[in-house]
């Protein structure tokens, strides 16, 4: 890791559990303590913090919450496939530059042709492209893209790059992420280097729809977010879901996690919770809704849609697991209950 | 002696600033490193070669990587040595299972080492001369196996790695190694035995097990016991219906129900203490699922066995977990020889005829690695079958997700027990608990744990 990467360390020289834990607190983030030391690992390192774990599992949502915590600036760079350099570093704002050319030119004195003498002036005018002394090739003709922003970002806390499912982008954009992550540095050839004052902090998402080459998770902590606990998915729940009655809540945790031990084609995550208990505490809060009332069929069945995603999945739900899922949640309710 | 870490894996309470660096080491409870440094680098480097060795995608560069995260996380806290070796030495989903099981063993070397070092510096084991030395496994097996191998270098390494492997060794392996000496010495069937010792403050950390005891007590009160009497169940008690008829003439009038009586929770608990299992468990939370045992199941009966059979039932209904060390220091209590279940089940079948009867539970717990016969094994838990109510197993290994019971030990057993789990920590418990509520003994065991299915 470079230097750059030790200055960011040093930033967070003075950082503890507790620190960190309180980021988490105050942003709503329910963490485990492998996630809170290995966040501050990579904090203290000074290295990218590569994040793997199933869809819905709060592997973005990490990103999100320290750039709030630590009241940082999140810099998003959400991949895709054929995801190109120029969309992720710097693009040069050609409209512009053509602009400030022809203005120049307009402003700039007839010189008649003389042959191969102004072919050659042209050429380097075409080069240099100047207009009233300033490049076309400067900083104010640079589109800043989400690597590149988090760069040069000025300011005393380093801003948050979130590069969002990296495996969906293709292989060359990794080489190029290396570049970046090596040295916190990028060079421009019209421009320059361009270097970090304060490196990013780094967070990677990946689904591992493809393995990811080994130079780039050499350069990362790795960082697996495992499945929620029933408690852990309660807290979360309960904080993130507040309108929602505290017993109703714990069945719709206990239902989620019945559920979670049937071969689904698509496993609901915390989102998919978090999605359904909203989708509860909303249908509840009518006149006639009643708050605190055990969780019934029907609500199930009516917003079944907010956990499965796949029909497959949702005609899976027949009487007999229905009466299951039921069954967990009135366990669950009465756990809650004492 | 200074102090060590233990196997604590949570001490946030204790421990308000756990991340200062090796040479601040003092605030967080470790001892000097300074001395211990080279063996627990080397230890470190073993323990990532090991991991390549089983198949682990570890990063070039990584050992230097756990070395400076361990700096940062010292040695206060397992969960976040193995946490920041975690995020430093595995970089796939895959690989965390093994790297879970290759943790423990390095877990018990590190600890090992720092525990053998005084607060000066000073090392005052006996037997510390680097990584080979520690990690050996000194029973008279292993200097045969050392005997045959030409390159003492390579005969090191070699033993090394043996050490490291936490005794997944199927079937099939065993047999093709049958003629590599190392492999076949990583079991000892003598195994040198040594005083069981543990601090006391690493069986009053962790999380209490209180709740998942009680619903273990819960799971295990609802296997059904072998008598029936009368009651609301849904079979048709025939005999009875029968009797009553003859006094209506013949006609049966009404269907008696029968149902399975239920009985106060009787155990007894066979416990493996072979170095096998031993490299494998944490030592910790295993005695605190026995003293627990103890204290929530009336009557529990404990036996410890490796090449001996030992009742420890008083230590462990010792009031604290000191007067239990303390009780079996003063028993002189050994662990770490080698597995045999055979003998084990023989010894006690003769010496404590009513231990076992059709009202008691048996939880075995071991890996399955027998080093006797396995004709043996077989006719011993065929005789538990039939002799108790239920015959669970709890293996530490099988909480790999690769994990299947093909070992020799395993094959032979598994047809004769009602259900086998995994056996790690309290999860395992809770997991165990929750199966038997769902299902009594019905179609349960480790490969119903949806926990697998997710690891896979």
């Amino acid at each position: 890791m470079s230097g750059n990467g030790d200055e960011r360390a040093k930033a967070f020289a003075d950082l503890t559990t507790a620190d960190v834990q309180e980021v988490f607190d105050r942003t709503d983030y329910v963490a485990g303590d492998d996630i809170v030391t290995t966040v501050l690992l990579a904090l203290r390192l000074g290295k990218p913090l590569l994040v793997e774990g199933a869809p819905g599992a709060g592997k973005t949502e990490l990103a999100k919450v320290l750039a709030e915590g630590f009241d940082s600036e999140l810099i998003r760079l959400q991949c895709y496939e054929g995801l190109a350099a120029e969309n992720t570093l710097y693009e040069w704002n050609y409209t512009k530059q053509l602009l400030s050319v022809q203005a120049g030119e307009r402003t700039s004195p007839s010189v008649p042709d003389t042959g191969t003498e102004t072919e050659e002036r042209r050429e380097r005018e075409a080069e240099e492209s100047e207009t009233g002394g300033t490049s076309v090739f400067g900083e104010e003709y640079l589109m800043e893209r989400p690597l590149l922003r988090a760069l040069s970002t000025d300011g005393e806390t380093p801003p948050v790059l979130l590069i969002d499912e990296v495996d969906r982008a293709d292989e060359e954009l990794e080489a190029l992420l290396l570049e970046v992550l090596s040295d916190f540095q990028v060079s421009i050839p019209e421009f320059g280097t361009v270097s970090a004052g304060v490196p990013p902090i780094v967070v990677i998402t990946s689904n591992r729809t493809r393995g990811l080459s080994d130079a780039l998770k050499r350069r990362c902590l790795y960082l697996h977010v495992e499945p929620p606990s029933y408690e852990k998915e309660r807290t979360i729940v309960d904080r993130k879901v507040p309108e929602l009655d505290g017993a109703v809540a714990a069945e719709v945790c206990g239902a989620t996690h019945r559920l979670r031990q049937e071969p689904l084609l698509k496993q609901p995550g915390v989102a998919e919770t978090l999605d359904w208990a909203r989708a509860v505490a909303a249908l509840r809060t009518g006149e006639n809704g009643q708050k605190d009332g055990d969780l019934t069929p029907a609500e199930i069945e009516n917003t079944l849609g907010c956990l499965l995603k796949e029909v497959e999945d949702v005609t899976r739900v027949d009487s007999e697991l229905l009466e299951s899922l039921l069954e967990s949640a009135r366990e669950a309710r009465a756990r809650a209950e004492g | 002696m200074s102090r060590y870490p233990g196997d604590r894996e949570d001490e946030h309470e204790t421990d308000p600033d756990p991340f200062v660096g090796i040479d601040e080491g003092e605030e967080v409870g470790a001892p000097d490193i300074a001395a211990a440094r080279d063996r627990v680098v080397t230890t470190l480097i073993e323990f990532t070669r090991e991991l390549e060795r089983a198949g682990v995608e570890v990063p070039a560069n990584a050992s230097v990587e756990a070395a400076r995260a361990l700096v940062e996380v010292g040695f206060g806290s397992k969960a976040r040595v193995r946490t920041a070796l975690k995020a430093t030495l595995v970089s796939r989903r895959a690989d965390l299972g093994t790297f879970d099981r290759l943790f423990e063993v390095l877990w018990r070397r590190l600890t090992d080492h720092l525990s053998g070092i005084d607060s000066d510096g000073e090392d005052r084991r006996e037997n510390v001369g680097g990584f080979a030395s520690i990690g050996a496994d000194p029973d008279s097996d292993s200097e045969a196996a050392v005997e045959t191998v030409s390159d003492p270098d390579e005969g090191d390494s070699r033993a090394a790695s043996a050490n490291w492997r936490p005794a997944t060794g199927r079937a099939d392996e065993e047999s093709e190694d049958e003629d590599d000496p190392i492999r076949t010495a990583r079991y000892s069937p003598t195994g040198r035995s040594e005083r069981l010792s543990m601090p006391a403050a690493a069986l009053t950390d962790g999380d209490p097990l209180d709740r998942t005891m009680e619903r273990l007590t819960r799971g295990l009160a609802s296997i059904g016991g072998r008598r029936w009497q009368a009651g609301g169940g849904d079979r048709a008690d025939a005999r009875r219906a029968l009797r009553r008829s003859f006094g209506t003439g013949g006609t049966v009038v009404s269907i008696p129900r029968r149902e399975r009586t239920e009985t106060i929770v009787r155990c007894v608990l066979l416990v493996d203490v072979s170095r096998s299992v031993l490299d494998t468990i944490d030592r910790a939370f295993l005695i605190r699922f026995l003293r627990a045992a103890t204290a929530e199941w009336q009557g529990a009966r404990t036996f410890l066995f490796d090449t001996s059979v030992r009742e420890v039932s008083g230590e462990l209904a010792a009031p604290s977990p000191h007067a239990t060390v303390e009780a079996f220091r003063r028993a002189e209590t050994e662990w770490g020889g080698g597995t045999r279940i055979a003998n084990a089940i023989e010894r006690i079948r003769r010496a404590h005829p009513d231990a076992i009867d059709r009202t008691t539970t048996v939880f075995v717990i071991s890996d399955g690695l027998e080093t006797g016969e396995v004709d043996a094994l077989e006719a011993g838990m065929s005789w538990l079958s039939r002799r108790a109510r239920a015959v669970l197993w709890a293996n530490p290994l099988a909480g790999a997700p690769e994990y299947e019971p093909t070992c020799r030990g395993m094959a032979v057993s598994v047809p004769y027990v009602d259900g086998l789990f995994a056996f790690g920590g309290p999860d395992d418990l809770e997991e165990i608990a929750r199966q038997l509520e769902r299902r009594g003994t019905n179609s349960i065991g480790y490969e119903h744990d949806p926990r697998r299915r997710a690891r896979e």
